[in-house]
């Protein structure tokens, strides 16, 4: 996660140090497209960069979720909206829902004590 | 002061490189079963760019992430003006309005008798590093006061960016726990020393953790949380929470939000609601089940009790605290109760207490007190063998040492636990979690591994201890951590170790265990596959 900055389509988009979007609005689909290779795992062959339906359906639910109320929603709510169990979310985004997952979702560093 | 590095107190502007040399070798050792190496993670190194920005200097470990390292002489030495323009204002009347007689006394004089250190998590843990003794960085900023504010002649320190530097960064090598004050034979506070560092720094010279200030005290007044969590949202996880209480207990409750005139405004720290949300509805079936007459704040702030002021600035204590009762007062209620959080009970029971006059000095408790009465009260109906699991009690230094609440948590258990047993040592003279002071949300750069090999060591120990006859991965076991600050920590604790993974090692609040022994629901309230 070296990375500070990243093209998208000729937009320079900028990152924290730790990866996440600095600007959560910059977010689209190609975003999440180029930051899924360190972080969406295909839970079948073990290779990352893949995103399947499964990452979609989190994603967009998390990207949902976010617009709507400006912050992530608790994992147990993740598991239930989406019916994908916390084992297989592991699966599909190895740094997890808050770190893994909702940083393709182009939210910003969760942050408070949570 | 030479210990087996020799770092001396003047050391901090001399030397080059790193002043301390942290190693898995030096480290304090772990008991079974992770005595073994292969279970301990190794170290990183940080990464060389950092130190254009940051201060590396101390440890190589980075917790102030605020580009803050001067370029060239004049900044140089526009940073140590700062610095003492600030200290001028700590050490008067008119510039700290709430510690400056225990700062004065604890400046005056140390014997160095070094009682202090061995009462340390840190110092010890770290393998008796001199530059995380208590007294190391009380005494830097001692001869800084004596020789450039009291002009005293003599004294041995070079006050240049380096030293100011190093010292900024050190006093984030605290906790702030204070267990080093009980051990002082003249009574010096040196957490609170380091607990001052970090208000010059931040309210003079505007340095201080992102996740504290920018993404803490900040957001909370602009958004209502430190979670971001706006006051829609919020609603939105009262909602989740009846959901959950449904589903755990056949039946809906109503959660009340801003019901005037209610008898207790109970407060949360909000990220409860996202990461632990069992924990508040666990109240709210409590407080139904007894009867109670109580209320959540949907109102911006109302519904986040924390206060992160209270780690580094006093006028962010101040804005948010003052909120807190303004929330109440329109609110009509005749207490705020702080929910199971430990800086946010210590923030508005004791150091807001100086704040409050008048109509303003609304009665605020812990949640603690009120639970033990419930509990005692009989109106619950209790099966303590629901809970027949090994649990152990972490004390919240804020709740615990530092409030005087040690007995209530201990009653509850008592009746509900039976296979309760004591952390060694524990009430007042227990360690810290290792992530208290904000340390459990200062996730930037290479923060965390510092604080959980070293600020976190001591803790993990005393778990493995109080669980040596019960390690068997067939068994179960809780920590029981009444505050979401040391959750938080000792999740991330027990992750970095696959504690839970590989000896099934679990942690939750206080309440959970109350109503997974209320013989009224169907499935355990406490889900061990959860974790």
């Amino acid at each position: 996660m070296s990375l500070k900055y990243m093209e998208v389509g000729g937009r320079k988009i900028e990152l924290d140090e730790d990866g996440f979007l600095k600007d959560p609005s910059t977010w689209n689909e190609e975003v999440a497209k180029i930051l899924c290779k360190e972080e969406c795992r295909d839970p079948d062959t073990g290779q990352m960069g893949v995103m399947k339906d499964e990452h979609w359906k989190v994603v967009k639910y998390l990207r949902q979720y976010w617009e709507r109320f400006g912050m992530c929603p608790p994992i147990r709510m993740l598991v239930k909206e989406t019916g994908i169990p916390l084992q297989r979310i592991y699966q599909l985004f190895p740094n997890g829902p808050a770190k893994g997952a909702c940083r393709v979702a182009g939210a910003p560093k969760p942050t408070g004590c949570v | 002061m030479k210990g087996e590095e020799g770092v001396r107190i003047g050391d901090i502007g001399r030397r080059e490189g790193r002043l301390i040399k942290i190693s898995l070798s030096d480290l304090m050792p772990l008991p079974s079963p992770y005595d073994k190496p292969e279970l301990e993670p190794a170290l990183t190194e940080p990464k060389p760019e950092w130190s254009s920005n940051y201060v590396t200097e101390l440890d190589g470990y980075v917790a102030i992430d605020v580009p803050w390292k001067p370029k060239g002489r004049e900044e140089e030495e526009k940073l140590i003006e700062k610095f003492l323009e600030g200290l001028r204002k700590l050490t008067s009347r008119e510039g700290n309005w709430t510690f400056l007689q225990p700062l004065l006394l604890s400046l005056d004089y140390c014997a160095k008798c070094q009682n202090c250190a061995e009462a340390c998590p840190i110092y010890v843990a770290s393998g008796r590093k001199d530059a995380y003794r208590p007294t190391y960085r009380s005494e830097v900023l001692r001869r800084i006061y004596d020789k450039y504010i009291l002009k005293k002649p003599g004294v041995n320190i070079e006050l240049n960016a380096r030293t100011i530097l190093r010292l900024g960064e050190l006093a984030y090598r605290c906790t702030l726990c204070r267990r080093c004050v009980q051990a002082c034979p003249l009574g010096i506070d040196n957490g609170l020393i380091a607990h001052e560092i970090r208000k010059l720094l931040s309210m003079e010279m505007g340095i201080a953790p992102t996740a504290l200030h920018e993404k803490g005290t900040v957001l909370q007044l602009k958004t209502g949380s430190s979670t971001g969590m706006n006051p829609k949202a919020f609603m939105n996880m009262v909602n989740f929470m009846e959901d959950l209480i449904y589903e755990k207990l056949g039946r809906k409750i109503k959660i009340p939000v801003d019901e005037k005139g209610a008898d207790v405004l109970l407060i949360h720290n909000a990220g409860e609601y996202i990461s632990w949300p069992e924990n508040p509805a666990a109240y709210a079936i409590i407080l139904e089940e007894a009867g109670v007459s109580w209320t959540l704040s949907s109102e911006l702030v109302g519904y986040d009790a924390v206060n992160y002021g209270v780690w580094y600035d006093d006028a962010q204590l101040a804005r948010i605290a003052m909120r807190h009762i303004e929330v109440a007062r329109k609110l009509e209620v005749k207490r705020i109760i702080i929910g199971e959080c430990g800086h946010a009970t210590k923030a508005l029971l004791v150091v807001a207490d100086r704040l409050l006059k008048d109509d303003y000095r609304i009665p605020r408790e812990s949640v603690l007190p009120m639970l033990k009465n419930i509990v005692e009260s009989g109106k619950l109906n209790l099966d303590p063998s629901r809970n027949n699991f090994p649990v152990t009690l972490h004390d919240p230094c804020n709740i615990v040492r530092l409030a005087g609440i040690v007995e209530p948590q201990r009653v509850i258990l008592r009746r509900i636990a039976p296979m309760f047993r004591e952390m060694e040592p524990h009430g007042v003279h227990n360690y810290c979690c290792g992530g208290g002071s904000g340390f459990a949300i200062m996730n930037s750069l290479n923060f965390p591994e510092w604080r959980i090999k070293v600020a976190s060591r001591m803790k993990f120990k005393q778990i493995l201890e109080a669980f040596k006859d019960a390690i068997d991965p067939s068994i179960p076991k809780y920590v029981c951590a009444p505050c979401s600050n040391c959750k938080g920590e000792l999740r991330d604790l027990l992750t970095h170790y696959r504690a839970t993974e590989l000896y099934n090692i679990h942690y939750g609040g206080l309440a959970e265990l109350v109503v997974n022994a209320m013989v009224d629901l169907k499935e355990p309230y406490v889900d061990f596959t959860a974790q």
